[in-house]
């Protein structure tokens, strides 16, 4: 009996471990998905008028990995929010990755661009330290997003330290008419899915950190391209954009945390094109033109004490400061500045509790040539994963 | 513009004070530093530093060839901090 028994037991174990096996075993591709989301309270006020107070957000955004081989990886990303109503779907990017040697991977697609790095590295909302974006950056703002097309980068170790570098070819920038939007006559739209002119922007971005433990980092970034509709009036106006970014993090003992201070400026220049506008009681449209530069930029400082004990450790406290300038005599003319504080606490690596409030004062914008200011206060939860 | 120009060179005596402390703070060239070292010095560039345990051996391996090509990070570092998570995971 006690045979039997005993060799009843091993046979399921080695049966046991033979499906348990055979069930875990890691297959040669992998598919993940990861990605985030947020969701919160927000209060806003303009000038003196009646406060807004809603619950926003429940954004999520699942992130697509498929690992094909230590090679090849396909990524994708999409992203759902309620805005205006209705259930918005963004495609954020798609876009294939083939790492060709140690140092050039190539890469082709809808990608999101390393143009600085707030919008290809920090805009998610877990990583981003506060609830809101700086200014220059999303709706309005003057830096390019994503782009489809085909792209090189890598990273060397150069000395002690390192550099990083990418190359790109995207449809480019299309420059927004009267015809197409009186009041944005002049902007540059990204999101150029079918090339409006043949003509490819070329892009790129270095990245320099000079020291050995990568606690500073140094960019500077370029895109230019033709921007007007080919045949057009506006076949030859050129947009050239450039920026320079800065990144310093490290744990420090002497303050027993974590300083992370991030910091871009962008600049836009469009070449001089005349535009439309009619005024009241006109019939015919008088044309008007301005230069065309725009420069939008942020820094920003957070701390952590993460080398303290308890619950203290899990606290972070960030300010921001950013300022947008868009073309005197647009549309669109605005000189706004941004300040924002918060406090976040830190549930886990990926999951953080964020309170912030923000002050934004501007001068012009869309069809409002008069200033405002605009407060507001924000508790926001954001998780990765 | 002179409020702007204040800033800028408190940002700019600021920013070569921390770089210098780094400076001397540094010690050796990545190609000398563990796993262990690289996690903690690149994950916290964009974001805080990952558990391990938060995901299994397959899952790293995706996740470093994701972040090898979105954070530019360099053969030897990724694949010495993937080595790393599957250690300790």
């Amino acid at each position: 009996m006690k045979i039997i028994t005993t060799g009843g037991l091993l046979l399921a174990l080695f049966l046991g471990q033979e499906l348990f096996g055979q069930a875990f075993k890691p297959s040669k591709t992998q598919f993940m998905i990861r990605g985030y989301g947020h969701s919160g309270l927000n209060y806003e006020q303009i000038d003196d008028n009646d406060a807004d107070l809603s619950f926003v957000g429940a954004t999520f955004a699942p992130i697509f990995l498929f690992k094909h081989s230590d090679r090849l990886l396909f990524e994708a990303e999409l992203e759902f929010e309620l805005e205006d109503g209705e259930v918005k779907v963004g495609f954020e990017y798609a876009d294939f990755n083939y790492v060709l040697n140690k140092y050039i991977t190539v890469r082709a697609g809808k990608f999101l661009l390393p143009f600085g790095t707030f919008v290809e590295r920090l805009h998610p909302a877990w990583i981003n330290r506060l609830s809101t974006l700086p200014l220059g950056f999303g709706h309005d703002g003057i830096a390019p997003g994503s782009g489809i097309g085909v792209e090189l980068r890598g990273a060397a170790p150069v000395g002690s330290g390192k550099i990083n570098y990418s190359l790109y070819m995207v449809n480019g920038p299309v420059l927004v008419t009267s015809a197409m939007d009186p009041e944005e006559a002049g902007m540059l739209r990204f999101e150029n899915f079918e090339d409006n002119n043949g003509n490819k922007a070329v892009g790129g971005r270095l990245g320099i950190l000079p020291l050995s433990n990568s606690s500073v980092e140094l960019g500077v970034s370029f895109y230019n391209g033709i921007a007007g509709d080919a045949g057009g009036e506006y076949e030859n106006v050129a947009a050239r954009l450039y920026a320079f970014d800065f990144s310093y993090v490290k744990q420090i003992s002497a303050i027993k945390g974590i300083l992370d201070i991030k910091a871009q400026y962008t600049k836009s220049n469009v070449a001089n094109a005349n535009y439309y506008e009619l005024s009241p009681g006109d019939t015919i449209p008088t044309s008007y033109t301005f230069t065309n530069s725009s420069n939008a930029y942020f820094g920003q400082l957070s701390y952590r004490p993460s080398m303290a004990s308890g619950f203290i450790k899990n606290i972070e406290v960030v300010g921001r400061y950013s300022s947008l300038s868009t073309p005197e005599g647009a549309e669109w003319e605005q000189e706004a500045s941004q300040v924002a504080f918060g406090v976040n606490y830190w549930l886990s690596w990926r999951s953080v509790l964020k309170f912030s409030y923000q002050v934004t004062e501007s001068v012009g914008g869309h069809g409002n040539a008069g200033s405002s200011r605009r407060t507001g206060m924000y508790a926001h939860w954001a998780l990765g994963f | 513009m002179s409020k702007v120009r204040i800033i800028s060179t408190l940002t700019a005596v600021f920013l070569f004070l921390v770089t210098l402390y780094s400076c001397e703070a540094q010690k050796a060239a990545a190609s000398q530093k563990t796993g262990a070292q690289l996690w903690g010095e690149n994950c916290i560039r964009c974001h805080n530093i990952p558990s391990p345990g938060d995901y299994n051996d397959v899952d790293w391996e995706t996740i470093g060839l994701h972040m090898r090509i979105r954070a530019n990070l360099t053969e030897d570092e990724i694949d010495k901090i993937v080595e790393f998570m599957k250690t300790v995971n």
